[in-house]
């Protein structure tokens, strides 16, 4: 496109400094929000005031705000089980899966200990607690590690593997605590039999420890990353597989290694999301709402692209949304499903922004080309 | 037992619509992870537009419209911007569940048509079916459309050369495999089972996917995994009829998706790629970048 003598242009981009990713997800992120007025419009809803009312609701209403802090912690530990596979090149999509196998091992130890049948356990919340933070990790990093082994034994594509073991893993909940199954609850209701009171995990300002927990994990993350050979490894592996393979990288452990510590982090966020959310403590019987929300985790991902540190705002931000938009939607007497178009909305606008990973628009003031043109003013060419 | 067979083909035929309008595009090189967003919406708009028109044919032929929009944004990004086919195909998958979510949630229930005819107790569209993987082999195989198609999907550069429009051509094998995939959503939820419910399809596109590379990118093996997965599914939804009593319904309910996993496995060993060789086209999942 020209503007007189300037010249708007798209072109190769040779890199990606990252202040100029962080423009992009932010542009992405306004362009996602306009696109979604149209949506709020459309309902008869002024977006302005749905836009204040999320936010408000979402960072500064004293129901909302721990609602928020919650999902943010949940949001986190599932960005992470993303990032950590996506830096070596493979696709998570697991995370629904693996944080179900982490909900079901905990329950899984209480249910040995006796919980469900006498609604307590003998086990002091200090030993236990730690206890159970293990298995929920150990749930989802083994459930994980097969989509690595696949891939990294057999190159079979973990896109359809991840997403195949998020419906067994679905069902198999659903087998665990409906009908008769071994951690239904006493009332029946298809929901898993309560978390012991003693076992509630304690709070920190009302907040459950696990935000401390997922906000370490994304600062060891961010080390690992950046300054351990591991880390450089896995970097190495998602430039290139082949020529990792010259680097002396085990082309099959190590897609089960990042498998199973993505795992490890959606398995935490299990255990957050049915163990340590205050007014939970259970697996409820709609457990395939909260699977759903893991796929914001792809989203953060994408969008903090690949940096555990940047996925902190990020999952803040998106917690909020979430626990803003269902808020209004109830507000405003809007369909049922802002939360999900949101999803939806936002994820289709960031692959449009990731075209400009690789390209850039720049204007330019043409010289070369007024230089030419001056020239062919005075040099006759054969033709004429 | 023969309604149990009938229930069998007509959810095989959802399988073998959405698997053939993917293996369309992979044969031209273009991998979509997004086909169960695809059918989703196919579905919900395929459904909200039958029911306010009161007409299947409105219906079938929205379903088809969506599906041919999301194929063309689909080849959008991956071919014209070359923004990686992975991630492009995930936005749209994300996309068709969270928006059939919000836009179909007022439409939540029974579709409440008379249910479309049966030809001896067959679900039309299964034979439909049948004759678009005659028509699929046949123009991949037998024809230069064919060869095109092909040359694309394996060589992109060689074809250009050859004076192969690569673009236009996968664009084209993008957009009618989204039509084939907005259809076999509308199969869904206007004939297999017409209620409309949040994120109904459950894992039907993510099977559809991994039909595709069983089938060897050949249509006439995608059928045979198409036939054999809608009888698992129906097994699943009604184990009773055959193993009364042998595990819990949800367990069931996992079958299809573990006998995936393992087909998946085999499929991938040293021995089968020895006797079988890879199908697999060659520039598959690659941006072409003209050069």
């Amino acid at each position: 496109m020209r503007i007189g003598a300037r010249e708007l242009k798209i072109e190769k981009r040779p890199s990606l400094s990252g202040w100029h990713a962080a423009l992009i997800s932010i542009g992405a992120l306004l362009v996602a929000l306009l696109l979604f007025s149209v949506l709020f419009v459309l309902a008869g809803v002024d977006p302005l005031e749905a836009y204040r009312g999320i936010i408000s609701y979402a960072f500064l209403n004293p129901f909302g705000l721990p609602l928020t802090l919650n999902r943010f912690i949940f949001l986190l530990l599932c960005t992470n089980a993303f990032i950590i596979p996506y830096r070596a090149g493979l696709w998570n999509i697991g995370m629904t899966g693996q944080l179900y196998m982490g909900a079901l091992a905990v329950f899984g130890v209480l249910a040995l200990l006796g919980a469900r049948r006498n609604g307590s356990v003998a086990v002091s919340p200090a030993i236990l607690i730690p206890i159970l933070l293990v298995v929920a990790a150990a749930g989802g990093a083994i459930y994980a590690a097969i989509a690595g082994a696949l891939k990294g034994k057999y190159n079979i594509n973990e896109i359809v593997v991840t997403m195949i073991m998020n419906f067994i893993a679905f069902w198999l909940v659903s087998f665990m605590i409906k009908e008769g199954g071994p951690f239904m609850g006493r009332g029946g209701e298809g929901e898993s039999f309560q978390l012991p009171e003693a076992l509630n995990a304690p709070l920190i300002a009302g907040v459950p420890f696990t935000l401390l927990l997922a906000l370490g994990l994304a600062l060891l993350l961010n080390f690992m990353f950046a300054r351990t050979t591991l880390g450089f490894q896995i970097k190495a592996y998602g430039k290139s597989p082949a020529a990792a393979r010259y680097a002396g990288i085990n082309p099959v452990r190590l897609p089960i290694l990042v498998f199973a510590m993505g795992g490890i982090m959606a398995g935490l966020a299990g255990y957050h999301y049915f163990a340590a959310v205050p007014g939970v403590y259970k697996i409820t019987s709609n457990y395939g709402y909260y699977g759903d929300l893991a796929f914001y985790g792809i989203i953060c991902g994408l969008i903090a692209m690949g940096n555990p540190i940047a996925s902190i705002p990020v999952a803040l931000l998106f917690g909020g949304l979430s626990i803003g938009g269902r808020y209004i939607q109830g507000k405003l007497h809007m369909s049922f499903g802002v939360d999900y178009a949101l999803l939806g909305v936002l994820m289709i606008t960031l692959v449009g922004f990731q075209y400009f990973y690789n390209n850039q628009i720049v204007l330019k003031t043409n010289r070369e080309s007024l230089n030419k043109e001056s020239l062919d003013v005075g040099v006759h060419s054969p033709e004429s | 037992m023969w309604e149990f067979i009938a229930r069998s083909l007509e959810a095989s035929t959802i399988f073998t619509l959405a698997a053939l309008g993917e293996l369309l595009g992979q044969r031209s090189g273009i991998l979509n992870v997004g086909i169960e967003g695809i059918m989703l919406f196919g579905a919900t708009f395929g459904f909200i537009a039958a029911q306010n028109s009161d007409s299947y044919a409105v219906g079938f032929l929205v379903a088809i419209a969506i599906g041919a929009l999301l194929g063309s944004l689909h080849g959008f990004f991956s071919i014209t911007l070359g923004v990686d086919q992975v991630v492009s195909g995930m936005g749209i998958w994300i996309l068709g569940f969270g928006l059939t979510t919000f836009i179909g949630n007022p439409y939540t229930g029974p579709l409440g048509m008379d249910r479309i005819p049966t030809v001896f107790g067959v679900s039309p569209f299964f034979i439909l079916s049948v004759i678009l993987v005659a028509v699929m082999w046949f123009v991949l195989s037998k024809t230069s459309l064919g060869l095109r198609i092909r040359s694309v999907g394996e060589n992109p550069s060689v074809a250009e050369v050859s004076g192969i429009n690569v673009a236009r051509t996968r664009y084209m094998c993008v957009v009618v495999g989204g039509m084939l995939m907005g259809f076999a959503g509308a199969v869904y939820s206007l004939d297999y089972n017409p209620v409309w419910n949040y994120n109904f399809l459950m894992g039907w596109g993510f099977i559809a996917l991994a039909l595709v590379f069983f089938s060897l990118w050949n249509p006439w093996i995608l059928l045979g995994g198409s036939l054999l997965f809608g009888f698992l599914w129906q097994l699943s939804l009604n184990p009773q009829l055959f193993l009364p009593g042998v595990f819990s319904r949800y367990i069931w309910r996992t079958v299809p998706f573990v006998i995936t996993l393992l087909v998946l496995m085999v499929m991938s060993t040293k021995w089968f790629r020895a006797k079988w060789g890879s199908a697999k086209p060659e520039a598959l999942g690659e941006p072409y970048v003209k050069g």
